[in-house]
């Protein structure tokens, strides 16, 4: 699904990440640690299209095309969705109207239909309740007046809504309760299949108690220091991250893992 | 025919028209004062302080003639609500259903507007205020007896059909102590027209007295807006004016209001929308003379292509007005690098224990909301569209009148919203 090779990119002309290498098949949970400062989260970032990045060298396909060819509207078109770390409030416009535009365009993009009112309803309802929102939400301005629980919640609605295929989840688990973190998790859980792969930006092994993923790697200094299965997380909690200090210059074989 | 950039040409034009009321000797008092400041003044120019960001040069290098009655020639959309309508100024009874005890046109009230007519203009008002206080022949009146609340809304629209014609016109909303009404005030025009439509609102809110203000501005793209709403507001009077500004190739709007009375409270609200080489003006003025009242001023300005808009606010505290608690916000969101926008916030404080804030911004579109609603899958038009629509919407959201805010939100989103009119 997703093939990053030799990744270098940069902001305001400062390296950030320094040749990442990675390869996501349908249906697979990467989680992504490391690090304050790793370029986790830029990662991201830069395969969800965000401006200010700079792609210095390397590639990303995405479904057997150049993903870095196309704007962030067609990237999320394509499938990919990535659920912010800090969600961004937009006073004045509903999270219905949002979500609305949001599923139009995408079905504008291949061809189809717009939604019916009922049935985008109906849908949107039925997903609330997976992340366990009050319906009044629905018809706030998106994520304004939010609690940090409430947001992260919000943009699992929103994954749950617009049925990526490839999920980006940027830290979604910083600044949540341990009830939330649960809710989110379910959300979360609830939407794993063999078609959808997802990709978990986390500096906790907290979360992957949650969402337990196939693969983990480690990010330091915008290179891939380790990867292994779920029990590298375990031990790089037990060890913390100055265990993975040193390994900057390791040779890291991404095709081993996945 | 008036030479617009000629003073004495707007006076010899008026000379030979009969003005409803010219019997009355308080009224040609006040007409003739307002004749001889209009003849030391004239009309405005850039070097004029107030007016400096507004060129009046094409209003100024046309000619009019003085409007005349004629009957309405466009379908007004139907509603419930009690109205009236003006053609080019004139009251068009055939259509007008809001008439009342309460509700009458300004030639049928002039004796019971004797104290209130001109008694909240400021005390030099410029030449298009000092020519509608000598020359403005009809408006509405709005007299509403202690106790009185006018139900529902009252609709007031200006049509203005003629091309190359002047209307001045002055409407009173005399609110005595403790009523309450809603007036919504709509200035409309074809796309194309050239006029000028010179409108003066005043409101003397008694005490407690509860009146919301609504004018909503779509002349014609090729029409010039001089407005001005003044209001004189006695003890806990509560006033609300919403000043919604969508076309008019050269507008200008004064907004005052004088809080005389103690706990008298004034908000007043401002949405902007500039397309093409609109240019609007906005000056506002909270003055307050007594102790322990309130404002809150809240303008928002989109402008796009080549427009251009001016805010001043003022807000003046006199010595003895303590206690005072005034905030005054204008946010402005320029989508064109060819607009311009001034902004002058004006605090003259003359009084010790008072809080005064003011902001003013100017800027574009948060590009990590953009992001976000692409990273959603919303192409670029379109979240470039709903941010603007949720910029200007903050204004609109503040109307309390449910129906009135829901036609506004209707009306702003068929503005910003092109296509996407269904998500409000």
């Amino acid at each position: 699904m997703l093939k990053v090779k030799n990744l270098h990119a940069s902001i305001d002309g400062k390296s950030i990440l320094n040749g990442i290498n990675l390869e996501i098949k349908p249906g697979e949970v990467h989680a992504i640690m490391g690090p304050n400062g790793s370029g986790k989260s830029t990662l991201s970032n830069v395969i969800a299209g965000r401006d200010g990045y700079e792609v210095t060298q390397g590639s990303i396909e995405y479904l057997g095309n150049d993903l870095l060819e196309l704007a962030a509207e067609e990237r999320a078109c394509e499938g990919i969705f990535l659920a912010f770390q800090y969600p961004v409030e937009i006073p004045g416009v509903s999270n219905m109207a949002m979500l609305k535009a949001a599923m139009n365009s995408i079905r504008k993009y291949h061809g189809q239909e717009e939604i019916k009112a009922g049935e985008f309803l109906k849908l949107i309802r039925q997903k609330a309740d997976l992340v366990e929102m009050k319906h009044e939400f629905l018809k706030r301005a998106v994520n304004q007046g939010f609690s940090g629980g409430e947001k992260k919640r919000n943009e699992i609605l929103q994954m749950a809504m617009l049925e990526p295929k490839l999920a980006l989840l940027d830290e979604t688990d910083s600044g949540l309760d341990i009830d939330a973190l649960k809710i989110v998790s379910h959300g979360v859980n609830a939407l794993r299949s063999p078609e959808r792969s997802m990709v978990l930006v986390t500096h906790y092994q907290r979360l992957l108690d949650y969402i337990v993923p196939d693969y983990v790697h480690v990010l330091a200094n915008g290179k891939i220091v380790k990867s292994g299965d779920k029990s590298l997380a375990l031990e790089l909690e037990a060890k913390g991250y100055s265990w993975i200090e040193g390994m900057e210059d390791a040779v890291s074989d991404v095709q081993q893992a996945s | 025919m008036i030479t617009a950039n000629e003073n004495e040409s707007w006076v010899t034009a008026h000379a030979n028209v009969e003005l409803n009321g010219s019997n009355i000797a308080w009224l040609n008092q006040q007409r003739e004062l307002a004749l001889r400041q209009f003849e030391t003044v004239g009309l405005p120019g850039v070097r004029d302080e107030d007016w400096r960001y507004t060129n009046l040069r094409t209003l100024k290098s046309n000619d009019y003639a003085l409007s005349t009655a004629s009957p309405l020639e466009i379908e007004l959309a139907e509603t419930t609500n009690p109205r009236l309508v003006f053609v080019d100024g004139h009251l068009d009874v055939a259509t007008s259903t809001g008439l009342s005890d309460s509700v009458t046109s300004l030639k049928d009230s002039l004796e019971i507007i004797e104290g209130y007519f001109s008694s909240t203009l400021p005390s030099k008002p410029h030449g298009f205020t000092a020519l509608n206080t000598a020359y403005a022949n009809d408006g509405y009146v709005v007299h509403l007896k202690s106790g009185q609340v006018l139900e529902g809304v009252l609709e007031v629209i200006f049509v203005s059909q003629s091309a190359s014609v002047v209307s001045h016109t002055r409407n009173l909303i005399i609110a005595g102590a403790n009523t309450q009404c809603t007036i919504v005030e709509r200035h409309i025009g074809t796309h194309g027209t050239m006029y000028l439509n010179n409108v003066i609102t005043e409101i003397i809110a008694g005490e407690n007295a509860h009146v919301d203000h609504y004018k909503i501005q779509q002349e014609s793209n090729d029409a010039f807006h001089m407005g001005g709403v003044f209001i004189n507001q006695a003890k806990g009077a509560q006033l609300k004016s919403h000043n919604i500004a969508l076309s008019a190739l050269v507008t200008r709007n004064d907004i005052h209001s004088n809080l005389l009375g103690q706990g008298a409270h004034v908000e007043m609200n401002g949405l902007v929308i500039g397309q093409g080489r609109q240019h609007i003006d906005n000056h506002t003025e909270v003055n307050h003379a007594v102790p322990n009242c309130t404002s809150d001023e809240y303008y928002k300005t989109v402008l796009d292509d080549r427009s251009r808009s001016v805010f001043r606010g003022r807000i003046i505290v006199a010595k003895d007005a303590q206690l005072t608690n005034a905030d005054q916000q204008n946010n402005n969101l320029l989508l064109s690098k060819n607009a311009e926008a001034d902004c002058k916030p004006q605090l003259e404080i003359y009084a010790d224990d008072v809080k005064c804030s003011h902001g003013a911004t100017v800027g574009q579109l948060d590009p990590v909301s953009l992001f976000y609603l692409k990273s959603r899958g919303i192409d670029a038009e379109s979240a470039n569209a709903l941010l603007t629509f949720a910029f200007a919407n903050e204004v609109i959201e503040r109307i309390k009148v449910d129906s009135v805010r829901q036609e506004l939100t209707q009306i702003i989103a068929g503005e910003l919203l092109s296509g996407l009119e269904e998500l409000v």
